[in-house]
């Protein structure tokens, strides 16, 4: 396994406010990494500084050999980093195979003010294009409502359109901002099956931050814990679990202490 | 999945499906009797006038209706393109064949210019930041005695093509149809594209369309000089026209108003609905100008009305009732699927 991603000493402060203070991170290729944490811990302003909707005060992001950090945030997704959005931000007035045809927005060759001139070309390259997208629609479970309006969907179909949509971008790294929420246990086992099924098919190496920790414990890798945009721990699901800062973090200091965990167990 | 993958089937999909020009030829033949069948000449004037305001609402549909931004520099733009090409034809002596091409590359700078204050103001900041350059735009036009200042500028040259000259209402009909079955051509081919997509992804959510890998400052500022080009297409062609004059009262903000009207009423994003806004707008104003004053509050309560109880105007109303066409078809043929599926397994 190789090193597809590189963080070091990461800061972001929003006025006396340190989002994000001195992280180091790194991702093997093909891992599955969950990042948790309590809210307000700085998760979503790693993935936006990750994904450079932020730009970092200070540190790097050594990704494919760049020094991505400070990249616009569409250079950053051209080179093969997707996410997804807790809060979903579909393109509502479009159909969901156009969603997806965004996705490969930077798979298309030819230029922009083109299509004009050479209609036939271009129809060519966008049925090839659109038969793709079909592809993956298919794999999460949505062809049959290719024509309709992303807002007429569910928000457990929106979920997998999201990703849908990640996922038409061809990436290396997909980053997922809790791709669960709002779901009910019956559907997250369903989506979690999907994001592994994708992981496999596409050869993808994945971030999940999410609140459901029975998600992440069950399909993570390693974790990384955050909290007042610090890491305050990172390994596998079961380290995290009995680490004592974690619980400390999640709980308050007096719930951390043995006895009153042991009391709790009892 | 083939059912999902066809569009709604008509004859001109089935033309565009031969060879995606045919459609326009055919329009373009369509098209040729027209000035026969007007009456008097005014009525010919009046589908000249049409044809220059489809090609500005086109353009205005591109950026406000596809890229969603909020523009009032449009009718600036167009005026900068019309004044362009009268002072290239009239000081100049320049043919048309110059000016129109001069025009549409003076608007498309104008149009980086006002499509610069995109990047950092959104919606009705937007506006007030455009209407400040369209009024000034508007204001040096009318104290420039270089530009006839608030008399017009007149002496504009009738174009000319191998000798002929194109100096009457019904003939410049014929210099001015292929103009715009080629605004409306490129449109559709281009929104049709991934630039149109990446437009629509601007509009519905920039932070979205970034993450996604679109560039959104180049699409933004890619539909502003767009339309731009379009607005100083029309600009020339409506300097060109007969009588060949030009007045700072064919772009003031009311002109625009009219122009937002079209784009509106015809459909935020549809191409089809800007025409037929174009169309109507056109004729209606005309034909109630006796009541100028009244016309403005009908075209401002229209405005409100429309986007209040049909906001995707009148291209949306058509659209949905071919959606809701083929999606019956598509239901009934489902349904007769499973019937036929059924007897078969009744039979075995």
């Amino acid at each position: 396994m190789t090193e597809i991603i590189k963080v070091t000493g990461l800061c972001k402060s929003f006025g006396g406010v340190h989002a994000a203070n001195n992280i180091d991170f790194s991702l093997q290729e093909g891992e599955v990494r969950g990042i948790i944490g309590p809210n307000g811990s700085g998760k979503s302003t790693f993935f936006n500084l990750l994904t450079g909707i932020y730009t970092p005060d200070e540190g790097t992001i050594i990704y494919d050999g760049h020094n991505i950090a400070g990249w616009e945030p569409h250079r950053i997704a051209s080179h093969g980093i997707a996410r997804t959005f807790q809060l979903l931000r579909m393109f509502t007035e479009m159909s969901v195979l156009d969603n997806l045809m965004i996705g490969c927005h930077c798979q298309v060759n030819y230029g922009a003010l083109s299509a004009p001139f050479a209609p036939l070309t271009i129809a060519r390259e966008e049925k090839v294009l659109r038969e793709e997208m079909m592809d993956i629609l298919q794999t999460i479970g949505l062809a049959d409502y290719a024509h309709v309006t992303a807002s007429e969907m569910s928000i457990g179909q929106r979920r997998l359109l999201a990703l849908g949509r990640a996922i038409a971008m061809k990436p290396r790294i997909l980053m997922l901002d809790e791709p669960a929420a709002g779901l009910s246990p019956v559907n997250v086992d369903n989506l979690m099956a999907i994001v592994m099924k994708l992981k496999d098919k596409y050869g993808l190496t994945l971030i999940i931050v999410e609140h459901i920790l029975k998600v992440v414990m069950e399909t993570c890798d390693r974790i990384s814990v955050l909290d007042h945009g610090e890491k305050i721990a990172e390994g596998s699901p079961d380290e995290v679990r009995d680490d004592h800062a974690v619980i400390e973090a999640y709980l308050g200091k007096e719930m951390a202490d043995d006895e009153v965990r042991q009391l709790l167990a009892s | 999945m083939d059912v999902v993958l066809q569009a709604p089937r008509n004859g001109i999909a089935r033309l565009a499906a031969i060879h995606p020009v045919l459609p326009w030829i055919v329009a373009f033949v369509v098209l040729l009797p027209l000035p026969y069948l007007t009456t008097n000449n005014y009525q010919i004037y009046l589908i000249n006038h049409i044809g220059v305001m489809i090609i500005l609402a086109t353009g205005l549909n591109i950026v406000k209706g596809y890229c969603g931004q909020v523009t009032v520099g449009h009718v600036a733009v167009y005026a900068i393109g019309a004044y362009t090409a009268a002072v290239l034809s009239v000081y100049f002596a320049m043919p048309f064949w110059i000016t129109l091409p001069s025009a549409m590359i003076v608007s498309m700078l104008f149009g980086v210019l006002v499509g610069f204050p995109s990047f950092r103001l959104e919606g009705a900041y937007l506006a007030l930041a455009t209407l400040g350059f369209a009024q000034a735009v508007e204001v040096f036009i009318r104290v420039t005695d270089y530009l006839g200042s608030a008399s017009g500028l007149g002496g504009i040259k009738a174009p000319v093509l191998f000798g002929f000259s194109f100096d009457t209402y019904q003939t410049y009909y014929y210099l001015m149809l292929p103009f715009v079955l080629f605004a409306i051509y490129f449109a559709f081919a281009l929104l049709k594209s991934s630039t149109g997509r990446a437009f629509m992804a601007v509009r519905e959510d920039p932070v979205s369309a970034a993450a996604t890998g679109v560039n959104v400052r180049r699409y933004k500022l890619l539909a502003f000089v767009i339309s731009a080009a379009y607005a100083g297409m029309a600009g020339a062609l409506l300097a060109h026209m007969r009588p060949g004059y030009i007045h700072p009262n064919n772009f003031t903000i009311i002109e625009m108003v009219v122009v937002l009207l079209m784009v509106v009423l015809g459909g935020i994003g549809n191409i089809w609905g800007a025409i037929i806004g174009a169309i109507l707008v056109t004729i209606i104003a005309d034909l109630t100008r006796d009541l100028y004053h009244y016309q403005l509050l009908a075209f401002g309560l229209v405005i409100v009305g429309t986007v209040l109880f049909m906001p995707k105007g009148i291209g949306g109303l058509i659209d949905r009732y071919f959606v809701s066409r083929s999606f019956v078809a598509a239901r009934d043929k489902t349904a007769e699927r499973v019937r036929t599926q059924l007897d078969g397994d009744g039979e075995g």
